[in-house]
């Protein structure tokens, strides 16, 4: 089977132009390795998956090189795949005996889109929290099905940890399976219809095996694809910015491949918004699907299929137009400008940081001879009066409080009560939600303290 | 289409034999630099993914710390009491908070802290009738912490302590298992 792969006769000779077939099963092979090695560390949680992440980003020794070339090689996936289907599509290679190549190389690029929309939550920072949400929400608008189907993505009507989890499960379980599947039927069906060969191979009758001079060009251009990634990686670390805050107002934009669609969507207020949403993309894969069969002459010279080729150099400028416009108004809008420097100094400023390893369980510490404060305290008190009754800006100390005038074990269980009557002059927020027991339990831990 | 199916080498040329001699030795030459090429890429992987799994597996672990035991006014005379605390442990991603306990036991003014965790294979040691005994092989040692049967390879291991404002502060400490001589981990 290995000298079956190694003769397999390519028609018209080796060229360079066939490198990007071998190079997207590179990128696979290596965004699965890279996958891997990341799932070691990370966890799929909400209050863990960013903790984790910083620690991979910035504590593991070569975390920041697995999980940048993880980063950029998922765009690098999408930006390979496009070239490859656009130059199948524009050599006609999609023609007699390879619909059904085409049809689940058009299948791998909607995977891969999933990828990349599964796998941009799963850090938690802001931008992965207010993307998705946005994301989510698109899917949402679909009629009648939309807003169960938002469900059954969100694992809720909220984006929570269940949200991540099933993100997590569908981005390393679910379409790994089914990408490995399409591959090896894509491959398989390849090997048996053959290369398509130039477009012009009525002139060229050369017959060379894939070895070793194809071979030669696939390694070359996968040496140069793993040594960019690994240079980006190195020189401009993969993105995290700060833990997603849901209370925050963060200025959420989708990640570059979905540009063009939050473009258009400007264009199409209220109800037409389904026009970018769902009619554009449903037809422009209901065509891709159906080009091999609605397409049936033989001709593939690109020159001679004029049609097909300027549908294909006015999507692709369409494509990269609606993102330049999109950056453009973003940077033009003074406004959206001033707030995405901001954000992206936060970003920065956290990727800086040095890593601090997030606090789990008791988060109070224990005062010597005093003991740990009641969980109650933790729970309503330690916020703003600190761990130890410390006190901090929003709140005074509390040690040695019931040496203080009026300040009694018995003033103290009162203001607990009511801080509002009891005449504070900043009086604690009343709403607490303290038995009778807890009360006691943190008035004789206050006693303590001292 | 007729096309000619031969597969080796470049086949629009016809093969003089000194000539396919040369094709050969071209072919040995490119499946070097391909062999080259590709494990390059997976030495510079397998260097990461290594650097990434093993280094912090073998860096220090902290556990060593001094904690609350609570107030010694709690401790009875004479018998072994069990004080649970929280052990601060720095692994990974976090700062885990987890309960740990220590056996104590008061002599007048004179205390002694064993930890809890069997010399032998680790697991949580119980008070007995004549001092210690470990439920998982049957160690047991006297009241003093001296080892008197089972598989333990050594007395039991005691820790260092202090007193401050009337409580009991442990430094709370990992030994390794399965050797005769305490040694931390
Ligand atoms: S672990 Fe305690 S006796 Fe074996």
């Amino acid at each position: 089977m290995m000298r079956a792969a190694l003769e397999e006769p390519i028609r018209g000779g080796a060229r360079w132009s066939y490198v990007f077939g071998s190079g997207l099963a590179f990128l696979v092979a290596l965004q699965a390795i890279t996958g891997i090695a990341l799932s070691v560390y990370y966890v799929p949680s909400s209050d863990h998956a960013h903790a984790s992440v910083a620690f991979i980003q910035k504590a593991v020794p070569a975390g920041a090189l697995l999980r940048g070339l993880h980063h950029y090689g998922a765009s690098a996936m999408v930006v390979l795949i496009v070239v490859h289907l656009a130059q199948v599509f524009l050599f006609g290679a999609y023609k007699t005996k390879r619909e059904l190549i085409w049809v689940t190389g058009v299948v791998m690029l909607l995977i891969t889109l999933a990828f990349a929309f599964t796998g941009y939550l799963l850090p938690w920072d802001q931008a992965a929290y207010f993307g998705t949400k946005v994301g989510t929400s698109v899917a949402g608008e679909i009629p009648i099905i939309g807003e169960i189907q938002r469900r059954i993505m969100l694992g809720g009507s909220e984006l929570t940890t269940l949200t991540l989890s099933r993100f997590f499960t569908a981005h390393v379980f679910l379409f790994p399976v089914a990408l490995l599947l399409l591959i090896v039927t894509h491959i398989f069906l390849f090997r048996r219809a053959g290369a398509a060969g130039p477009f012009h191979h009525r002139e060229d009758h050369r017959v060379e095996s894939f070895y070793p001079r194809q071979m030669l060009k696939d390694a070359v251009f996968m040496l140069a694809l793993f040594v960019a990634l690994a240079a980006l990686a190195l020189k401009w670390p993969a993105d995290l910015g700060p833990q997603a805050d849901p209370s925050s107002d963060y200025l959420a934009r989708p990640p570059w491949y979905f540009l063009p669609l939050f473009q258009l969507l400007k264009y199409f207020p209220g109800q037409l918004s389904l026009i970018p949403t769902v009619l554009l993309p449903g037809a422009l894969f209901a065509a891709l699907f159906l080009l091999p069969f609605a397409d049936r002459r033989a001709e593939r010279h690109p020159f001679r299929r004029p049609i097909a080729t300027g549908i294909l150099a006015l999507s692709l400028a369409g494509t990269v137009g609606l993102i330049a416009l999109s950056k453009y108004e973003d940077r033009a809008n003074k406004e959206f400008s001033t707030r995405f420097k901001e954000q992206e100094e936060a970003s920065r400023a956290f990727l800086k940081s040095k890593f601090e390893p997030q606090v789990i369980g008791q988060v109070l510490a224990a005062t010597p001879g005093v003991g740990v404060a009641p969980t109650s305290f933790g729970e309503n008190c330690a916020v703003c009066h600190g761990d130890r009754g410390e006190g901090a800006d929003s709140a005074p100390s509390l040690i040695g409080i019931t040496n203080k005038p009026n300040r009694t074990p018995e003033d103290l269980l009162k203001i607990l009560n009511d801080s509002r009557t009891y005449g504070l002059k900043e009086p604690m927020p009343a709403s607490f939600d303290l038995s009778e027991d807890e009360k006691r339990q943190i008035v004789e831990w206050l006693k303590k303290l001292k | 289409m007729n096309f000619e199916t031969k597969t080796s080498g470049i086949s629009d040329t016809p093969e003089a034999p000194d000539k396919a001699s040369t094709t050969v030795e071209r072919r040995s030459f490119l499946g070097v630099v391909i062999g080259g090429i590709t494990s390059g890429i997976g030495a510079a992987l397998a260097l990461a993914i290594g650097r990434f799994t093993v280094e912090p597996a073998l860096a220090d672990s902290k556990t060593e710390q001094w904690v609350d035991a609570g107030q010694l006014t709690d401790i009875p005379e004479g018998k072994p009491v069990k004080r649970a605390m929280t052990i601060v442990q720095e692994v990974g991603w976090g700062r885990f908070h987890e309960p740990g306990s220590v056996w104590v036991i008061r002599n007048g003014e004179a205390i002694t802290v064993f930890s809890a965790v069997c010399p032998h294979l680790g697991c949580s040691v119980n008070a007995s009738a004549k001092g210690f005994i470990c439920p998982c092989h049957q160690s047991s040692w006297d009241g003093a912490g001296a080892k008197t049967g089972g598989p333990t390879p050594r007395n039991m291991d005691t820790l260092e302590h202090r007193i401050e404002n009337g409580a009991l502060l442990v430094r709370y400490q990992s030994f390794k298992q399965g050797i005769a001589e305490k040694e931390t981990v």
